[in-house]
């Protein structure tokens, strides 16, 4: 039964992905698509650039994106025992703009890092590594803060407060940023998938791929966290390690995910659901791997709506990640689902 | 950010409208005074700004605003007064003016050109930043300690403006500007003026309101005189420009981070394109000013565009393809021909493209006739732009 779905959503990622490629605001026939595709140099120069310099790289940071939020998503449900949790949603994202504020609105712009290159240090490392912190920082403060009160919602609301705290920190500093610097700043946030090409594309490969083989690795220890610390402590965990090694991985991904692409919501916070509700498991060695296919899948769409086909304008990602991510947050508060592995 | 709200804001929309509708249909009949196409300093003839219009009576001038299109339509109304003249009647929603403006508080880069082609920026007691300044004149009187700063537009320090008892404050207004934002300042008498120069969609409109500051320091025929040179010239040029052979193809700005705000066939920077004899992909395209694209949409024109222009804060080809390495792969980069308006930034950082650059139009049509069509203008040197390399 398994399989089929997986192979039923696989095809969907193909195709997804086909479209992503194939559709855009210049219109490419479609056979001529998949001969540049499949054969370099072929045809007209003009159509060659878009698909390999413009759409290609959008689709595989989408890939990414889809994947790496996902799973840091899936990650903070189970260290929180916690459906609602997610990066958007208990400030980690937020931490993760703060590092990069730190970053933009002192250094300079984050893509022309040139001043910092010329230090020695690659502007995108240390974007990443902003990013990362950040989102590490604000990751600490709210699992101390959970070990503390044992109730779900209240981490909630802190949560989402630290998160507001972080936002208004960032605020203040724009207020006293240039003009120029907030420009830059405030269209980041809006997020877009469009801005990763070359080397960055590579990091943030490198650092998503991380992220993701770590969780990997630690799906046992995240089957034994949902069942509860104690349950964890019998089977020999050692749960503050766990705990370590989960919050480092998350805040790998989605800190290197928000550096690149602005703070995109609700992926991080839908996937999940949608996973356990597809494969009815709480396996994570099932559900992280179902995460990044279904994960993909919805961010390959977004993207494909996003650009409007045949227009001029792209809408900015995040629009469409809580269009199509709110939904289904209220179908999993109102719906008749019963939160499955809580 | 911080938000004011205003208490009184949401009482006073109705009577606002009802009086300002009732001020709009009533003010062509009230006119106290015989209407007088000359002041004792001259008088204005408005030809290209849309924005604004101003009517010399006997005693007084009456300065109009107009603001917002169709149904938004609205005019803001000022009395421009001499020091001890009686006011005229019948203006009970107009603000009134002493003129000559002896202390002036400008919030944008441009209100300072203004001042400065009218010969009063030392009327300029107060500023929005001090960062953005390039008229020597008041950076001398920054330096002197004479000119304060008040807070950007938005979150401007009330109390210290109103203790200051400034002549005029001049700050940016937008189509859906709302009035009520500033009326704790013109209700303790410090008169607020609205300015859209930036909406006008020719040069020489933006320029124009240099006729306003004229009405404001008392200075019509200087500011005429000088006016009319720039309008003859930059005419003169225009006229070089459009019958240019060749019309070559170009791209505007600096994506970022795949979106791409190109300038649309409303905006004033179009209309320099087409005096300077170019081939523009969007002139025809109206909208608001500029156009906000996606990459994709752009890349094919920029791939083969004869030139790039105004790509923002970058200073070599390095910064641009540092940028992305993507933008390496455009005509214009390999062919070096990039060229940016800031060859005039200060060691403030402050670029004097903004300032004396709108005031100024005849320079810029010369720079992109000079960039465009170097053998039309064979000893030009550039003022505000400079190529990339």
């Amino acid at each position: 039964m398994n399989k089929i779905k997986v192979l039923v959503l696989l095809s969907i990622l193909v195709v997804a992905l086909l479209l992503d490629v194939a559709l855009g605001s210049v219109h490419i026939p479609l056979k001529d698509v998949i001969k540049i595709l499949f054969t370099p140099d072929a045809g007209n120069e003009t159509w060659v650039y878009i698909i390999e310099k413009i759409r290609l790289p959008k689709a595989l940071t989408a890939i990414i994106v889809g994947c790496g939020l996902s799973v840091s998503g899936l990650q903070m449900q189970t260290l929180f025992r916690n459906p609602l949790a997610g990066p958007s949603v208990l400030g980690i994202t937020a931490g993760a703009s703060l590092g990069v504020a730190l970053v933009m609105l002192s250094a300079g712009s984050i893509t022309s890092l040139y001043t910092i290159k010329e230090l020695g240090i690659s502007g995108s490392w240390l974007i990443i590594m902003a990013s990362s912190l950040g989102a590490a920082m604000i990751m600490i403060l709210i699992v101390s803060i959970s070990s503390a009160l044992k109730d779900n919602v209240i981490v909630l609301i802190v949560g989402v407060m630290i998160g507001n705290i972080t936002l208004s920190v960032i605020s203040i500093w724009q207020y006293f940023s240039s003009p120029e610097l907030i420009k830059d700043y405030l269209l980041w946030t809006f997020g877009s998938l469009g801005g990763v090409t070359g080397e960055q594309l590579l990091i943030l490969a490198v650092v998503v791929f991380a992220g993701l083989l770590i969780s990997f690795l630690s799906s046992k220890l995240l089957d034994a966290l949902l069942l509860g610390d104690n349950y964890a402590r019998s089977m020999g965990l050692t749960v503050k390690r766990a705990r370590i090694l989960i919050i480092g991985s998350t805040s790998i991904l989605a800190g290197g995910i928000t550096a690149f692409c602005g703070p995109i919501g609700f992926i991080g916070i839908a996937v999940p659901h949608l996973a356990r509700a597809l494969f009815n498991t709480s396996n994570h060695r099932i559900l992280i791997p179902a995460c990044c296919l279904i994960g993909t899948v919805l961010m390959l769409i977004c993207d494909i709506v996003a650009q409007l086909p045949g227009s001029q304008t792209v809408l900015p990602i995040n629009v469409i990640t809580a269009l199509v991510g709110s939904p289904v947050v209220i179908w999993i508060i109102a719906g008749p689902t019963k939160l499955r592995g809580f | 950010m911080m938000k004011k709200i205003n208490s009184c804001s949401f009482r006073g929309v109705f009577p606002c409208l009802i009086v300002s509708l009732l001020l709009i249909t009533s003010c062509k009949q009230n006119q106290s005074g015989q209407k007088h196409h000359t002041a004792k300093t001259g008088s204005a003839e408005i030809k290209y700004a849309k924005g604004f219009n101003i009517d010399y009576y006997d005693h007084y001038k009456l300065v109009s605003i107009y603001s917002g299109i169709g149904a938004h339509a609205d005019t803001t109304q000022y009395v421009l007064l001499a020091k001890g003249a009686k006011a005229p009647e019948g203006y009970k929603k107009a603000q009134l003016i002493q003129i000559p403006v002896q202390s002036l508080i400008a919030m944008s880069s441009m209100h300072i050109a203004l001042a400065d082609f009218a010969g009063a920026a030392n009327a300029i007691t107060g500023l929005g930043s001090l960062k953005y300044v390039s008229s020597a004149t008041v950076r001398k009187n920054i330096a002197a300690g004479k000119v304060k700063e008040v807070g950007i537009d938005g979150t401007m320090n009330d109390e210290m403006l109103i203790s200051m008892k400034p002549g005029l404050v001049m700050v940016m207004g937008d189509p859906d500007a709302k009035f009520s934002k500033y009326e704790t300042l013109s209700g303790a008498g410090v008169p607020v003026m609205l300015n859209s120069e930036w909406l006008e969609t020719t040069p020489l409109g933006r320029a124009e309101w240099v006729k306003l500051m004229a009405a404001l320091m008392d200075k019509e025929d200087y500011v005429n005189t000088k006016f009319d040179a720039v309008e003859k010239e930059y005419n003169r040029l225009a006229a070089i420009g459009k019958k240019a052979v060749t019309k070559p193809t170009l791209v505007c700005g600096m994506p970022f981070k795949g979106t791409w705000y190109v300038p649309d066939g409303d905006s004033y920077m179009v209309k320099f394109l087409k005096d300077a004899g170019t081939n523009y992909k969007w002139a025809d395209v109206h909208g608001k000013g500029s156009l906000p694209l996606n990459f994709e949409a752009v890349a094919p024109v920029a791939l083969q565009a004869d030139f790039w222009l105004n790509v923002g804060t970058v200073d070599s080809k390095n910064d641009i393809k540092a940028i992305d390495s993507r933008y390496a792969d455009f005509k214009p980069f390999k062919d070096n021909h990039i060229f940016n308006f800031n060859k005039k930034v200060n060691d403030i950082g402050s670029n004097d493209y903004w300032e004396s650059g709108a005031v100024n139009p005849q320079l810029i049509l010369s720079d992109l006739i000079k960039i465009f069509h170097p053998e039309l203008l064979p000893d030009y040197q550039l003022v505000y732009y400079k190529q990339l390399n």
